[in-house]
């Protein structure tokens, strides 16, 4: 029997239910162990005039103190190098680390923290897009996406729309917040314990700040309380910092945020305001698009480039745009660095042609999903995008036909009308939106992994991989990958904590691609200690003596025709004659053949280039559709969502469980960015929903009553077992719920498109539906914009 | 006095004594116990990780508590049970058994919370429907699964196979004398209790303590004293006298919300969506009044409902109405101490509103009580309080004044609700901006006649809620 395709449990699942999985922060005290914290800028933008130590390092308990002058180099950057770790003379976001502090105790770092006075002048903040834009405080240069001339199409357009999808931010909300424990070793050596989803770059990072050859600082990573994103560059800082204590002091340090600090100091999802013009025929068929889009970067680069990169390369989606010109820029304001997050700008350009869609549809009084079926990729024509992408295997048309089917569409649409029409104390809508999501990362060199598989005696197997474990099933998947590899159970598989010692240069766990990568380079490695097993096995069928050593170990003796299945190894043509995997095991050993390997896998036919904004960086898309309905109190403007269906195509899931857990997940942590989840500042910048108390995340009331879930029947012969990656795609599918608030608003609106930004908070719907209603009446629309994001 | 604080910790005893009770449980099973499956994340009782069970009395069931934010002073004489204690030689516990197969946990970080959460909820029944599981893990928060695999995992556990947890931990410490650590007092009689309150000067009475928890936690709050009166008995009282509800010190939000659920429905209604679990379980009725927060969300109902505040065991009573100076400033002297709170049944129409941006556990941007007295179609008394709009909840006499004598059109209340607009001033804050208050203030008006007056013109249920075959599923 397989293990591929069957729905067994998450391997840490024993350990969570129980309370067993160790974190970072339940690691036991180390002997000599500090606890690290550090001061960070209270002021969005500041000049440091002073910084005033010695009180704090006059108290007990505090064992050293430490500045940006302890560092061996202050600058990095994962893609720009433009981010100081610890700030020298200017503050540029509220969370900016200034000093760090060493204590014997918590109550020590608290009145250290008291202690340590450090004078900024203020300097004029940028909090918004506008006032980046207005000032030029830009990351990168514009990047442009174009095909065929979309001012030569808006000259003889009889149709135009023009508008701006505004968005907010999202925090990640990992509930394990950002930690890391680093040992000092012998001979200056660092090991450390970092809840990160890029144990190569925080190994790096700490080299670099610290001064240290790379191949001295071993990172391990067990697992995480979540990632989402957020610990793909931001979990590098609580790293390095706790590495440079333990490397300076040579003494255990930890590191672990506060929930409330982790909201407050680490960015998180982009907020993008993009602008659109958009020409389109009486069927509602785009003839041309030009969308200008603007993410808020925050203060410092991280990854907002790639970022904007994926919502440049999204912004078409399901929809074929015969002209085209996408332009995309970073802004820069005194937020913190905006990061990776589940979607990766995706979402965001997604939201836009959606929203697109959505008005082409108020404009023409038409049915909002026949005009995103009519502007649907095509199979054999229509189907390449605008930087040049075939979408091949496509099945767009076939979901977007499937679910208007089984989600009743044209029934609850005309049940809606009705409705609406009727009742005055609430209001209805509903929306079908779709997902194309290209997977492979967008740089091209990322897309490579390494694993390394250990076979010992009694026929148990470990494997080491790059990727990271944060819950989302990747070692289980890995797992049943090398179990049927080897025709074992997967019980006998065991997945290693990710480790740099024992896996190079890895990319981070991310793009939804940690299986595709991890579990190709694993199957690799597998296979070619399987070829050398294959060997010894025909040779004890055949009662022959085993070829030489090196013969096996150059493929030269293969045997491919050998099976491994259920625990055994035989020859199909006499499988009477078998030999369990584990006595195999032990005679290869007892033969001298290497029962190790390392495995390597690189993503092929990728080809993307970012300057021209060209190409083909995708091996594959993950699609899908969803439908939503949703109801509005007309007096409130409380929301709640009725019913969500959605339908997609993941390939062949390697574990059906985990792929369905991962489309949940994803879709309800994708509702929340658009509804309920808003980060409210005041005016000098501070956060001020900073804990679950004010920043609300959906809890269990907030999965809608009716949520259907299933996905079509197809092969993906692109990827490992005919598998699709599935961690990102199916959060933007949440965007149906917010459509479907903006579908509701166009009863109101008087034919006119209803204005909606995201998150759709009770006030902002109420607010909109307060402006229809004055002007209804006769009164003057009063428009009351959002608060800004 | 005894001058330590005694507990039970998956059925093995703990002795504290010194600044050491004043830590949390959730440090204390952490760091002293080792029993780090109890995560600490938000340190405010609003993400659930930190779920323990707690019991206080041989009568009385486990039940699941922030263990973050309760100092271990607040827990003497109480029995706690872990995630740890759960399993038992055989195995995991049907829950966790669940969860495991259900794939209930992705990351884990928040699953000992919900493994807790959810055996609470078999110890008291053996099947769950998913009203119940929604309900019971409502404290909860999950950001990998999106729910659906948990209430899949509670929906498959047969608690016939379970041994209660009550009968696997059963005993109790002997902790029923007057205990004082430090400046924590939990006394065996009133007429201590009284005069440790009025000895010490800003002295917090702790009950579920759900409040103090997080300004502890969260602003580095010290209290000069803090007195607990859960040994005080007779302060357990929830009885109904003639119509009137008579609730003790002592009773918790959890038990006041099944004691009304028949009587009082209305507020039972936002008792549903007020809190937690686990913050029910812990907090009081009397605490939430005590602590006068402006967006308490059983105070607008306690306002229309006529209800008063019994002090020192009846010394002196007061309309909870009046009990209200300002931002969080009582009508309470220093030997003061509120016992019991007393709630008429009310005859009248009366309804409750409370907006938030989530439903389920936020803290209200705006809540409303109105209720009416009719003399055939005219309105004869009416009674408006508002939360969220002033530094306390409010009447609004001009909106009362304005309805007394109209009938009861739906013109009459949009214009009732131009008033009451014009009688607040709120403010903008991370619940709400002004402008959305003064709208909510409005409009909820239009909404409660639409209640009140026009039940069938309120939204008939969407048809078509049709649930497909999971996939998934082998």
């Amino acid at each position: 029997m397989p293990s591929v395709g069957k729905n067994i449990p998450h391997d840490s699942a024993v350990g969570h239910v129980s309370g067993e999985s160790v974190y970072i922060d339940d690691v036991g005290r180390l002997r000599g162990e500090l606890i690290v914290d550090f001061v960070w800028s209270p002021v969005a933008h500041g000049q440091i005039r002073s910084i005033e130590l010695d009180a704090a390092r006059a108290l007990p308990g505090v064992v050293a103190l430490f500045t940006y002058r302890d560092l061996h180099h202050n600058l990095f950057g994962p893609i720009i190098q433009d981010e100081l770790l610890l700030a020298e003379d200017v503050v540029s976001f509220i969370g900016h680390p200034i000093v760090v502090i060493a204590a014997e105790s918590r109550a020590t770092i608290r009145a250290a923290k008291a202690a340590i006075r450090i004078d900024i002048d203020e300097l004029e903040p940028v909090f918004t897009i506008d006032e980046a834009r207005r000032r030029g405080l830009f990351i990168g240069k514009t990047m442009t996406i174009q095909r065929g001339d979309v001012d030569a199409a808006f000259a003889s357009a009889k149709n135009i729309l023009e508008g701006t999808f505004i968005n907010g931010g999202q925090d990640h909300f990992y509930l394990e917040s950002q930690a890391a424990l680093a040992v000092p070793g012998e001979f200056d050596q660092l090991t450390v314990h970092s809840s990160t989803q890029n144990p190569s770059e925080v190994q790096d990072v700490i080299a670099h700040v610290l001064g240290l050859p790379i191949n001295k600082v071993t990172v391990v990573t067990k697992r995480m309380g979540g990632g989402f994103g957020g610990k793909e560059c931001q979990a590098t800082h609580p790293a390095a910092i706790a590495a440079l204590v333990a490397h300076t002091l040579k003494r255990p340090a930890r590191i672990a945020y506060g929930k409330d600090d982790d909201m407050r100091i680490t960015g998180g999802r982009h907020p993008f305001q993009n602008d659109y013009k958009v020409a389109f025929d009486d069927e509602g068929a785009i003839i041309a698009a030009r969308i200008d889009i603007y993410s808020d970067g925050g203060a410092f680069a991280d990854l907002s480039t790639a970022v904007l990169g994926r919502a440049m390369t999204h912004a078409d989606n399901a929809y074929y745009l015969p002209n085209a010109l996408i332009r995309g820029t970073v802004c820069r304001t005194n937020y913190p660095p905006n990061t990776a997050f589940r979607g990766f700008g995706g979402p965001q350009g997604i939201a836009t042609i959606e929203t697109i869609l959505e008005e082409i549809a108020v404009l023409l009084k038409k049915d909002p999903l026949q005009v995103r079926r009519r502007n649907c990729y095509g199979i054999d024509e229509r189907n390449t995008t605008p930087y040049g992408q075939v979408v091949s295997n496509n099945y767009l048309p076939r979901l977007f036909e499937e679910i208007a089917q089984r989600g009743d569409y044209a029934g609850r649409v005309a049940d809606i009308a009705s409705f609406n029409a009727s009742s005055r104390t609430h209001l209805r809508g509903i929306a079908c939106t779709a997902v194309k999501f290209g997977i492979s990362f967008n740089t091209k060199f990322l897309n490579q992994a390494n694993a390394l598989v250990n076979i010992y005696l009694d026929g148990s197997v470990q494997v080491s991989t790059g990727a990271t474990e944060m819950g989302q099933g990747v070692n289980t998947k890995i797992r049943q990958i090398v179990a049927d590899e080897f025709g074992i159970d997967a019980d006998r598989v065991l997945l290693m904590p990710t480790s740099t010692e024992k896996n190079n240069n890895t990319s981070a766990t991310a793009a939804s691609s940690g299986a595709d990568l991890n579990g190709s380079a694993a199957a690799d490695a597998c296979r070619k200690i399987r070829a050398r097993m294959a060997s010894v096995a025909a040779a004890h069928f055949a009662r022959v003596s085993v070829p030489p050593a090196q013969d096996i170990a150059g493929g030269a003796a293969g045997a491919p025709h050998i099976a491994f299945e259920n625990g055994d190894v035989f020859d199909p043509r006499e499988p009477h004659q078998r030999i369990s995997f584990a006595a195999l095991v032990k005679m290869c050993h007892f033969e001298r053949v290497s029962l190790g390997e390392r495995g390597f896998y690189a993503t092929q036919g990728l080809d993307w280039d970012a300057e021209k904004g060209r190409g083909t960086p995708f091996l594959y898309f993950t699609q899908g559709c969803a439908i939503s309905e949703i109801e509005i109190d007309r007096f409130t403007g409380m929301m709640q969502v009725l019913r969500c269906d959605l339908l997609m195509d993941i390939g062949k899931p390697i574990n059906p469980g985990i792929d369905r857990g991962q489309i949940t997940g994803a879709f309800i942590q994708g509702m929340g960015w658009l509804t309920n989840e808003e980060l409210r500042y005041d005016s000098k910048g501070n956060l001020l929903s900073h804990s679950p108390t004010t920043y609300k995340i959906p809890n269990i009331q907030d999965l809608p009553p009716v949520f259907n879930v299933d996905w079509i029947d197809a092969e993906n012969p692109l990827n490992i077992r005919s598998s699709k990656a599935v961690g990102e795609p199916p959060l933007v599918l949440a965007i149906s719920v917010w459509m479907a608030v903006k579908n509701a608003l166009s009863y109101l609106s008087g034919g006119k498109i209803p204005k909606l930004h995201a998150p759709a908070t009770g006030e902002e719907i109420l607010m909109r539906m307060t402006a229809y209603r004055m002007a209804a009446r006769g009164g003057e629309a009063r428009e009351v914009a959002a608060p800004a994001p | 006095m005894r001058n330590h604080i005694l507990l039970n910790i998956n059925g093995k005893a703990h002795r504290i004594e010194g600044d050491a009770a004043f830590d949390t449980l959730a440090n204390y099973l952490r760091q002293e116990v080792g029993a780090t499956g109890t995560k600490i994340v938000c340190e405010e009782g609003d993400c659930g990780a930190c779920t323990v069970l707690t019991r206080r009395a041989a009568d009385a069931d486990y039940r699941a508590v922030n263990s973050c934010i309760l100092s271990l002073a607040q827990l003497d004489g109480s029995a706690i049970v872990t995630v740890e204690g759960l399993r038992d030689a055989n195995g995991l516990h049907p829950v966790q058994e669940a969860m495991v197969q259900c794939h209930g946990a992705q990351c884990g970080y928040c699953t000992p919370g919900f493994v807790v959460a959810m055996a609470a909820l078999f110890e008291r029944c053996d099947r769950v429907g998913e009203k119940q599981i929604r309900d019971g893990l409502t404290g909860n928060l999950c950001r990998c699964t999106g729910y659906e695999p948990i209430i899949k995992a509670a929906l498959t556990v047969d608690g016939a196979q379970i041994a209660k947890i009550r009968e696997r931990y059963p005993s109790l410490p002997d902790a029923h004398d007057s205990v004082q650590v430090g400046t924590f007092c939990a006394p065996a009689t009133l007429d201590e209790a009284i005069a440790f309150k009025r000895d010490h000067p800003g002295c917090t009475i702790v009950q579920g303590g759900t409040d103090v928890g997080v300004w502890v936690n969260k602003r580095n709050y010290t209290a000069p004293a803090m007195l607990s009166l859960a040994k005080l008995d007779s302060l357990n009282e929830l009885r109904e006298d003639n119509g009137t509800i008579i609730v003790g010190a002592n009773a918790t939000l959890a038990d006041f919300e099944t004691f009304i659920a028949d009587r009082i429905p209305e507020l039972a209604r936002i008792m549903a969506v007020f809190g937690s679990p686990q913050i029910k379980n812990a907090g009081t009725l009397v605490g939430n009044i005590a602590n006068g927060s402006p967006i308490g969300d059983t105070l607008p109902y306690l306002f229309v409902a006529d209800a008063t505040l019994e002090l020192n065991s009846g010394a002196r009573t007061i309309p909870v109405d009046r009990f209200y100076l300002g931002y969080r400033k009582f009508d309470l002297h220093p030997d003061e101490i509120i016992t019991r709170v007393r709630i008429p049944i009310v005859p009248d129409t009366l309804k409750l509103y409370k907006v938030s941006r989530r439903r389920d556990l936020d803290i209200s941007a705006f809540t409303a009580a109105i209720r009416l007295a009719l003399n055939g179609d005219q309105i004869a008394r009416a009674i408006v309080a508002y939360g969220g709009v002033a530094p306390t909840v409010i009447r609004l006499p001009r909106t009362e004044a304005f309805l007394v004598g109209k009938s009861a059109s739906l013109d009459t209340f949009e214009h009732a609700g131009r008033v009451a607009r014009g009688e607040t001033t709120p403010i903008s804050d991370v619940r709400g901006s002004a402008d959305y208050r003064l709208q909510l203030a409005e409009n909820i008006m239009a909404k409660f006649w639409f209640d009140a007056f026009a039940p069938a013109a309120v939204a008939p249920p969407a048809r078509r809620l049709v649930r497909w075959r999971p996939a998934g599923e082998l």
